[in-house]
C-alpha cells in the first residue's frame, strides 16, 4: 500500500537533484524519489558554480546592530567588510572557515568529491574542472566574480583571458547595459579592452519578448527579418541576421559577449553557427532570472538523475512527516487540497532551499523550518536579523537549519532530531552564499554527502 | 523697491515649492533651494490623504473648513496626483455612539458633504473591513501623490522662470544685521541638475526676501538668521502595504489614536500612523513597535492586513508649531493650523518670514497667503492664479484614450503610465523608439525614465519620485540597475555606480522594517541577485586583481604547469 | 435555478439557442457576480519569472506576454474603477503550468480565471463571433449531450468537410481537426444497462471474497466516479475499464448525476456557465461523500477542476470537501490499495508477436498541476509486456478548446511539435495519456492510437 521508496528526497534544486544523483548511484537497484512543490530556484541562479569566491568575513562583525540606531549607516559596515580580493585557489580558504560552515563539516574532500559528480554529471555543458583555481567570469553588474565551474557558454568570456571583448547588448534586454559592462570591466583593470554596443535584435520582436523568446529564436534558427546596410530588408535565419547585425561593430575584438540568451536547448550550435559568421570567439555574460543556464543546467541535472533511475513527483507541498515508534522518519506527509498524502521511505534529505526557495520561514515572531520543524538559530528581535548597510553582514543570510557531523538536522536541546533525516544545500545555516559566493558548491558537497549517506544505511 | 524682486524660498516641500509656483506666476524672481530632493522633508513622508476635512471636524473646525476647500481646488488643478477615493470614518462594535454623531454634526457644521453608511454599506464598498463594522461615515477624503504634485509645481515655478535648486543646502542666512540679504547654500553638485561624483560648491544667493518654507527644520534655518521658530516636531510611522487591500480611505471613527488610517496609495496601500514629538527632524529612532502597532491595530479594521506583505516602512515629521507660551503636553493636541511669522515684526529682522505648521492639503492656500505678504511689501499688484490654472499633466485631460494603440503597451502599462503622466503623456511616451518596461512592479517604462532623468539629472532618487519606479514589490531588486543603466552613456559609469548604490541603499533603508515573511524572502532573493549574480558587494575598487592568478580557460596549459597543480 | 432540477438534461433549451448565430440571445453573464479582488495574491510574488518560462503560449505567441504580467503585475496594478484588462487574457490556453511552476503560490490560474471572466463580461461583444465560438465550445457538454443522441448521424456529419468549412468561417472553430467522434452509447446507458450501483456492488463484494476469502460488507470500499462529457459521450471504454479495474479491488463504484467539470467554461471566461455546472456537481459529489464514497475521476481536466478551481472560484457548501476527496483513478489505487504489487504481478501481451507493449506517454499539465506527472511510467514499469517512455514534460498545445480555434491552431500546433518529435521517437505508435484533448492532439499530429492508462490496468488486472 501507498508510495514507498528507499530513499526520499525532498527539494528539486540542485541541492535535491545531487542528493537524489549521488544516493541513486551510489545504490545500485534503490528507489530514489525527489520530491518538490514547484519549479527550484535554479531558474534565478546564474548556472555558475561558485564553490568559495572570498575569504569568511571577521568573525567580529556576525553581531547583528538593527535598525534603531538612526540613520547613519555605510562607513561602518563598510569597514567591516571582509576583504574585497578574490580568492584564487577555493580550497585554500575551506581549513579557515568557522566549524558551523557546510564545508567544515564534509570537508576538503567532500567539496571535491561534490564537484567530480557535478562534472560527470553535466558533461559537456560545464567547464573549469582542469584546475583548483577559480575562474573570473564578467556579470551583468559589469563586475567579474570567482567561480570554480561556468558553463561552456561562458568560457570565452574569462576576465583572465587577454582577448579584446566586444560586448553586445539588445535594446529592450533592459539587464544587460553592454556599454556600462565594458566600462566597468575596464575600470576594475581586466587584461583587455572591452567594447560596447546596443543593437536591435533582428526580427521586430516586442518591447517585452522575453528572454526565452529570443533564445528559442536562435534554438530553431527562425527566420527573421532584418534590415541590411543599404536600407533594404532581406529574410535571414536568426542566427545569420544576428552575426550580420553584430559584425560591423566587431572591430579588433577576437571574442563577443552576449546577455546569457544564446539558445535553450542547443546552446552550442547557436555559438558555433555565430562564432563561424563573426570569426570571432562567442560568450555569454549569464544573467538574473529567467537564467537561461539556470535552466540548462535544470535540463542536466534532471536528465542525469533520470538516466541513474530517479523518480520525479512534483506539484504539491510536503507539509509534515510521520514517526515510527523508534523516532525515525517514516513518511513525509504531501498536502493536496486538504487532503494528505504519505510518502513513505527509509531515509530522507531535506533540501528544501532557503529562504527564497521555501525552505525556511519567516513571520514576526520567528523564522523556522515548515516541515520538520529543525531549528534554526535566529535573532529573537527580528531588527538583528539585518544590518544597516544593504551589502552588510546580515544575520538573514545565514538562516538555516543545524546540523549535526552527518548533516543530521538538529532539535531545540542539540541533538539530532531524526536518525534518517540528512539536511543540503541552501536549507542549511551558517553559511551567507552570497557574500562568499559558495552557493551551488554547498549545495553540491552536502547534497552528494546527504544523498551518498542515505543510500549508504539504506544498504547496511 | 526693485520691480521685479528676487525672492529666496527655502525648502522643496509642498509649501516652499506652492510658494515659489504663486510667486513666478505673479512675476516675481524666484530661487527655491532645497537641502535635498524636491519632497525630501516631511512632503515625501506622508500617507498620501487628501483630507476632506473629516479628521478635523470635531477638534479643529477651522481647519477642516479650509481643507474641504482646497480638496475641491486640488482635484481641479491637479486631477493627475490626486485619485477621488471617497473615505469613510468606521465605528466599530465598541466605538463610542457619542463621538460618530459629533463627528457626522462637525461634518455637516464645516460643509463636508457626509454621509451615513450601514454596516453592509460600508463593507460592499469595502469588501475587506472587518465583520465588526457597526457603521459609517462616507465623507469626500482623497489620495493624493504628494511627489507629483510638488514635481509639478516646482515645473511650473521653472516655466514661469524660477528657478530650483536642490541638493542645495542653506549654511547661513546673510543679514546686515537688520535685514536678510540672503542665503548661502552648499551645492552636492552643481549648481544645476544633480551629478554623481561631481564636486559641489558654495553659492551665495542675494535676495530682496526670504521665505523660510523648511517645514520641520524651520527652526534651524531660523537660528542662522538669530531668530527662534520654536517648531515641535513629532514623528509619525507609516507601514507600506504590497498592495491596495482597500480603495477608499479608511479611518477609524474614535476621538483619536495612533494607528487609526488606511489610505489607498497608487498601487499600495498606506497604515499610518503614530505621533511622538523628537528632538532633531533628522535623527531620530524607527522603532518596531511602531510598525507592529499599525498592523496589530489597523488589522481590527481591514483583517487581512495582519497576514499581508508590507514591503516597507518610513517616518515622517510634522512641522508642528505653537506660538510661544501655549505649552500642550500631548503633541497630538498641538494645532494642526499654520502660522506666518514675519520676522520684522516680530524680531525687528526685516526680509525674513517663516511659515510654520499646517498641512499638506492646505499647502497652495498657505502658498498664496505668504506670497500676497510678500507682494504686498514689494508693491506687486498681480493677483493669485494658483487656484485656477491647472498644474502641468493636469491640463484639460481626459483620460479614456487607447494607450495601447497610441503608445504600443499593454493597456494596464498604459494606463498607469497615463494615471501618472497625465496630459504630458504624449510627449513622455511617443519616442517611436523601442519602449521595454523597466521597473515592472510599477510598469514604468523606459520612456518615462529618461523624461525623469532629463529632469535631475543623475539622481535616482529623483527619478524614483517622479515615476515610481523602484517603490513596488520588489522595492527596486529587479530595477535598480536598469534605471542606473539608463544613466549611461550621458554620465559615466562610475556617476550611475554612484547613483545605483544611493537609490538601492535608500530601498533598503524602507525595507530593513518589512523584513519578515514574503518581503524576507524577497529581500534575500535581492541580496542574492546583486551580491552573487552581479557581485555588486565586492567590488575591488582600487585593489588589483591578479588576473593572471585565476583561471583563463581550459587551453592554456602551460598555465597549468607553471603553477604546478 | 430551475435548470439544475435535471441535471441529465440541464442545458440543452440554451444549446438549440447556440446552434444558429443569428438567433442567438446572449445570456448576461455574472447576473448577481461579485467581483473577485486578487490582488492580495500579488504579494507572493517575487518577479522571478519562472511561470513565464514556462507558459507554452509565451514560447510561440509574441503577442502574449506571459502569466507573470496577466497575473500578478496586471492584479496589482488595478484600482477599483479599473476595468479594462489586457486582451491578451484571452490567449492564455489555462493550461496551468504556470501554477506548477511558480515557486512561491502566487495564485496564477485563478488570476488568469477571474481576469478572463472578468473581461468576457466587460469588454467582450457578446454578438461577436469569437463569443458565440466560445460558448459553443465552452459547453462542449451539452453539445455532446445531443449529438450522442443520434451518434451515426452526427459523426457522419461532423466528418463532413462542407460542414468543418461552415465551421470554420462561421464559427471560427478549425477545419483541420476532425471532430471527436460519438460512441454508439454511452457510458452512463452502458452503465445503465449493465445494473447499475447494485450490480457494481455485487461485483465488488465477489472480488474482496476472491481475496480476502470473505464476503464482507465493506462501506469503506466506496468510490464516486466522476467521469466527465468525453468518457461518456466519446470514449465510454475508459469510463468502463474504471470501473472494472476499481471493482477488481473490490470497490463498490457509484455513479453520481453529473455535468462539465467546468474546465473548457473556465478557459473560455464563460464563468457563469461554469457556475451552474459546479453547483450541481458539488451537490451531487458533496452527496455521494456523505454516502461514504470519494471522488474517482479519470480525466486529470475533470479532477483538476473539482480540486483546485472550484474552491479558488466559488463557494458552495461541500465544496472544500469535494476537492480533500478527489482522486485521479490510478492515484487513489496507488494511495489505498497496493496497486505496484498487483501490476508486479500481472502482464500484457504485445500487439501480435512483439514482446511488449511500447507506449509514448505524454503527461497532461493538469496532471503536472495534481503531482500526477510521473505517476503513470512509474507504475507501468512494474508491469511486464508494458513499456511506458515519457515524451518530455512540454504542453500538448491543445489545451481543451483552445487548439480548436481557428486562430489559435498554428499555436497550438506549434506548442504541440515538440511532443509529436518525442512521440516519433519512442518505438511503437501507441500513445498513452489521461487527458481526452491531449489525447486528441496526440493522435491528430501523430496519427498513433491513443490509450488512457486505465485501459492498459484493466488489460493487465481485470480477467
Amino acid at each position: 500500500m501507498a508510495i514507498e521508496d528507499d530513499v526520499l528526497v525532498v527539494g528539486g534544486g540542485i541541492a535535491g537533484m545531487t542528493a537524489a544523483l549521488a544516493a541513486a548511484r551510489e545504490g545500485a537497484g534503490g528507489r530514489v524519489r525527489v520530491l518538490s512543490h514547484k519549479d527550484s530556484t535554479l531558474k534565478s541562479a546564474s548556472g555558475l558554480i561558485d564553490v568559495l569566491g572570498y575569504a569568511p568575513r571577521p568573525a567580529a562583525s556576525a553581531a547583528g546592530r538593527g535598525a534603531g540606531d538612526g540613520q547613519s549607516h555605510g562607513a561602518d559596515d563598510a569597514e567591516n567588510r571582509a576583504p574585497e580580493t578574490p580568492l584564487s585557489n577555493p580550497f585554500d580558504a575551506i581549513p579557515d572557515l568557522p566549524d558551523s560552515h557546510p564545508y567544515r563539516i564534509v570537508g576538503e574532500a567532500g567539496v571535491r568529491e561534490g564537484l567530480a559528480l557535478f562534472d560527470d554529471a553535466t558533461g559537456d555543458l560545464y567547464r573549469g574542472g582542469h584546475t583548483d583555481r577559480n575562474a573570473l567570469v564578467p556579470t551583468h553588474g559589469g563586475r567579474v566574480k570567482p567561480t570554480a565551474r561556468y558553463p561552456a557558454s561562458a568560457a570565452a568570456g574569462l576576465a583572465s583571458d587577454d582577448r579584446d571583448a566586444l560586448l553586445v547588448g539588445f535594446e529592450t534586454v533592459t539587464d544587460f547595459d553592454a556599454p556600462l559592462v565594458a566600462d566597468h570591466l575596464e575600470s576594475v583593470g581586466v587584461p583587455f579592452d572591452a567594447e560596447g554596443v546596443t543593437l536591435r535584435f533582428p526580427g521586430g520582436f516586442r518591447a517585452d519578448a522575453k528572454l526565452t523568446r529570443f533564445a528559442d529564436a536562435l534554438d530553431a534558427n527562425e527566420r527573421v527579418e532584418r534590415v541590411g546596410g543599404a536600407g533594404y530588408t532581406e529574410t535571414l535565419p536568426a542566427r545569420e541576421a544576428l552575426a550580420e547585425t553584430v559584425k560591423d561593430h566587431l572591430g579588433d575584438a577576437e571574442r563577443v559577449g552576449f546577455p546569457a540568451l544564446l539558445g535553450q536547448h542547443a546552446p552550442a550550435e547557436v555559438r558555433a553557427d555565430l562564432e563561424a559568421e563573426l570569426g570571432a570567439a562567442v560568450f555569454e555574460v549569464p544573467m538574473g532570472p529567467p537564467s537561461l543556464p539556470g535552466m540548462r543546467l535544470e535540463g542536466a541535472l534532471v536528465a542525469a538523475c533520470r538516466e541513474a533511475g530517479v523518480r520525479f513527483t512534483t506539484g504539491n507541498p510536503a507539509v509534515g512527516y510521520e514517526t515510527d515508534s523508534s523516532g525515525r522518519v517514516r513518511a513525509v506527509r504531501v498536502e493536496r487540497n486538504g487532503a494528505a498524502i504519505p510518502f513513505h521511505a527509509d531515509q530522507f534529505v531535506l533540501a528544501t532551499g532557503g529562504l527564497v526557495g521555501k525552505g525556511i520561514d519567516s513571520d514576526r515572531e520567528g523564522v523556522r523550518e515548515p516541515i520538520f520543524d529543525c531549528r534554526v538559530a535566529h535573532p529573537s528581535d527580528r531588527y538583528d536579523w539585518f544590518e544597516d548597510d544593504a551589502f552588510g553582514d546580515h544575520a538573514f543570510a545565514r538562516f538555516g537549519v543545524e546540523v549535526d557531523g552527518e548533516l543530521r538536522p538538529l532539535d531545540a536541546r542539540g541533538g539530532s532530531e531524526f536518525p534518517n533525516l540528512r539536511a543540503a544545500g541552501a536549507v542549511l545555516g551558517g553559511h551567507d552564499f552570497a557574500a562568499e559566493k559558495s552557493g551551488a558548491g554547498v549545495s553540491l558537497a552536502t547534497g552528494r554527502f546527504a544523498g551518498r549517506t542515505a543510500a549508504k544505511e539504506v544498504r547496511d | 523697491m526693485a520691480s521685479t524682486p528676487h525672492t529666496v524660498v527655502v525648502g522643496g516641500g509642498s509649501t516652499g515649492c506652492g510658494i515659489a509656483r504663486d510667486l513666478a506666476m505673479r512675476g516675481v524672481d524666484v530661487s527655491l533651494v532645497e537641502k535635498g530632493n524636491l519632497t525630501h522633508g516631511t512632503t515625501g513622508r506622508m500617507h498620501g490623504l487628501l483630507h476632506s476635512g473629516g479628521r478635523y471636524a470635531v477638534s479643529d473646525q477651522a481647519s477642516a473648513r479650509e481643507c474641504i476647500e482646497e480638496n475641491r481646488v486640488l482635484r481641479d488643478i491637479a486631477s493627475h496626483c490626486v485619485e477621488l477615493t471617497g473615505g469613510q470614518f468606521v465605528q466599530l462594535e465598541d466605538d463610542p455612539d457619542e463621538y460618530f454623531e459629533e463627528k457626522l454634526q462637525g461634518c455637516r457644521d464645516c460643509d463636508i458633504p457626509a454621509e451615513v453608511l450601514s454596516a453592509e454599506e460600508a463593507r460592499e464598498e469595502e469588501p475587506y473591513l472587518t465583520k465588526d463594522v457597526k457603521r459609517a461615515i462616507r465623507v469626500p477624503d482623497g489620495a493624493v501623490d504628494p511627489f507629483r504634485l510638488c514635481v509639478a509645481n516646482a515645473a511650473d515655478a521653472q516655466r514661469h522662470g524660477a528657478r530650483i535648486e536642490t541638493h542645495a543646502e542653506v549654511v547661513d542666512v546673510l543679514t546686515d544685521g537688520t535685514e536678510v540679504t540672503g542665503v548661502e547654500v552648499r551645492h552636492d553638485s552643481g549648481p544645476g541638475k544633480r551629478e554623481h561624483v561631481t564636486p559641489g560648491e558654495r553659492e551665495r544667493i542675494d535676495a530682496d526676501y526670504v521665505i523660510n518654507a523648511a517645514g520641520a527644520w524651520a527652526g534651524q534655518i531660523g537660528a542662522m538668521a538669530g531668530v527662534d521658530v520654536a517648531v515641535r516636531p513629532s514623528k509619525g510611522a507609516m507601514v507600506v502595504m504590497n498592495c491596495r487591500q482597500v480603495d477608499t480611505v479608511v479611518n477609524r471613527c474614535v476621538p483619536k489614536g495612533d494607528a487609526d488610517i488606511v489610505v489607498p496609495h497608487e498601487t499600495t496601500a498606506i497604515l499610518g500612523t503614530t505621533d511622538v514629538e523628537v528632538e532633531d527632524p533628522e535623527d531620530y529612532p524607527e522603532e518596531q513597535w511602531e510598525v507592529d502597532l499599525m498592523i496589530d491595530e489597523l488589522s481590527k479594521l481591514v483583517p487581512i492586513l495582519r497576514e499581508a506583505r508590507t514591503v516597507r516602512s518610513f517616518w515622517g515629521v510634522r512641522p508642528l508649531y505653537e506660538p510661544p507660551g501655549t505649552g500642550t503636553a500631548d503633541p497630538t493636541d498641538i494645532t494642526r493650523d499654520y502660522f506666518l511669522l514675519d520676522h520684522d515684526d516680530r524680531d525687528d529682522l526685516a526680509g525674513f518670514t517663516s511659515i510654520v505648521g499646517g498641512k499638506f492639503t492646505t499647502y497652495r492656500m498657505m502658498a498664496e497667503e505668504i506670497s500676497d505678504h510678500v507682494c504686498e511689501k514689494f508693491g506687486v499688484s498681480a493677483t493669485c492664479r494658483t487656484a485656477d490654472e491647472p498644474l502641468p499633466g493636469s491640463e484639460d485631460f481626459s483620460v479614456l484614450r487607447d494607450y495601447m494603440e497610441e503608445f504600443g503597451l499593454r493597456s494596464p502599462i498604459g494606463r498607469r503610465s497615463v494615471q501618472r503622466l497625465g496630459s504630458r503623456a504624449d510627449d513622455v511616451l511617443k519616442t517611436g523608439e523601442p519602449n521595454p518596461v523597466l521597473c515592472d512592479c510599477e510598469a514604468v517604462t523606459r520612456a518615462e525614465i529618461r523624461d525623469a532623468i532629463d529632469q535631475s539629472g543623475t539622481d535616482l532618487n529623483a527619478v524614483r519620485i517622479r515615476t515610481r519606479a523602484s517603490m513596488g514589490n520588489c522595492q527596486g531588486g529587479f530595477c535598480c540597475h536598469r534605471m542606473a543603466s539608463e544613466l549611461h552613456p550621458e554620465y559615466d559609469a562610475p556617476q550611475a555606480d554612484a547613483a545605483l548604490d544611493e537609490l538601492f541603499e535608500e530601498r533598503w533603508k524602507g525595507e530593513r522594517h518589512a523584513l519578515w515573511g514574503e518581503q524576507l524572502s524577497q529581500a534575500a532573493l535581492n541580496y542574492a541577485l546583486h551580491a552573487t549574480t552581479m557581485n555588486r558587494d565586492r567590488d575591488p575598487g582600487d585593489a588589483t586583481v591578479d588576473f593572471g592568478a585565476f583561471d583563463s580557460g581550459a587551453d592554456d596549459l602551460h598555465e597549468e604547469v607553471n603553477h604546478g597543480d | 435555478m430551475s435548470d439544475t432540477e435535471n441535471p441529465e438534461t440541464a442545458s440543452e433549451v440554451r444549446t438549440e439557442n447556440t446552434v444558429e448565430a443569428d438567433e442567438f440571445e446572449p445570456i448576461q453573464v455574472f447576473p448577481e457576480s461579485e467581483e473577485m479582488d486578487l490582488r492580495p495574491g500579488s504579494d507572493d510574488c517575487y518577479k522571478c519569472s519562472t511561470c513565464d518560462t514556462n507558459c507554452p503560449v509565451a514560447a510561440v505567441d509574441d503577442e502574449f506576454p506571459g502569466p507573470k504580467f496577466q497575473g500578478p503585475e496586471q492584479w496589482r496594478l488595478k484600482r477599483k474603477d479599473d476595468h479594462d484588462i489586457d486582451d491578451s487574457v484571452m490567449s492564455c490556453s489555462n493550461c496551468m503550468r504556470c501554477d506548477d511552476a511558480c515557486p512561491s503560490d502566487v495564485p496564477l490560474s485563478q488570476m488568469h480565471n477571474t481576469a478572463r471572466g472578468s473581461f468576457v463580461e466587460n469588454q467582450m461583444d457578446k454578438l461577436s463571433r469569437e463569443y458565440v465560438r466560445n460558448r459553443i465550445l465552452a459547453n462542449y457538454g451539452a453539445l455532446a449531450r445531443l449529438g450522442s443522441k443520434v451518434p451515426r448521424l452526427t459523426n457522419f456529419v461532423m466528418g463532413n468537410s462542407v460542414v468543418q468549412k461552415f465551421n470554420e468561417k462561421l464559427l471560427g472553430i478549425t477545419s483541420e481537426r476532425d471532430f471527436p467522434a460519438f460512441a454508439d452509447e454511452t457510458f452512463r446507458t452502458w452503465w445503465k444497462r449493465r445494473g447499475g450501483v447494485a450490480a457494481s456492488k455485487k461485483r465488488a463484494q465477489d472480488a474482496r471474497a476472491e481475496r480476502d476469502g470473505a464476503n464482507v460488507e465493506s462501506d469503506d470500499k466506496r468510490v464516486a466516479y466522476f467521469h466527465g462529457c468525453y468518457s461518456n459521450y466519446n470514449t465510454p471504454a475508459v469510463g468502463k475499464a474504471m470501473v472494472r479495474v476499481f471493482e477488481r479491488f473490490g470497490y463498490e463504484v457509484m455513479v453520481p448525476p453529473q455535468r462539465c467539470s467546468g474546465t473548457p467554461m473556465f478557459a473560455n471566461g464563460m464563468l457563469d456557465d461554469a457556475e451552474r455546472a459546479a453547483e450541481v456537481n458539488v451537490r451531487e459529489l458533496a452527496a455521494a461523500i456523505e454516502d461514504g464514497a470519494d471522488i474517482v475521476a479519470s480525466c486529470t481536466s475533470c479532477s483538476m477542476s473539482l480540486r483546485q478551481e472550484y474552491p479558488e472560484l466559488f463557494d458552495f457548501e461541500g465544496t472544500a470537501s469535494v476537492a480533500a476527496r478527489t482522486y485521479e483513478a490510478l492515484e487513489y489505487l496507488r494511495v489505498h490499495e497496493d496497486l505496484e504489487g498487483a501490476l508486479d504481478d500481472a502482464e500484457i501481451d504485445g500487439e501480435g508477436d512483439a514482446e511488449s507493449e511500447n507506449f509514448a506517454y505524454h503527461a497532461p499539465c493538469h496532471a503536472r498541476n495534481q503531482g500526477l506527472a510521473g505517476q503513470a511510467v512509474e507504475l507501468l514499469d512494474r508491469l511486464e509486456g508494458a513499456n511506458a517512455e515519457d515524451v518530455g514534460d512540454s504542453c500538448s498545445g491543445i489545451s481543451g478548446t483552445y487548439g480548436w480555434k481557428d486562430e489559435k491552431y498554428d499555436t497550438s500546433m506549434q506548442i504541440g511539435a515538440e511532443m509529436f518529435d518525442h512521440m516519433e521517437s519512442v518505438e511503437g505508435e501507441t500513445g498513452l495519456t489521461e487527458c481526452p484533448t491531449c489525447a486528441m492532439q496526440m493522435e491528430h499530429g501523430t496519427g498513433y492510437e491513443i490509450r488512457h492508462p486505465l485501459e492498459v490496468l484493466e488489460e493487465a488486472l481485470v480477467d
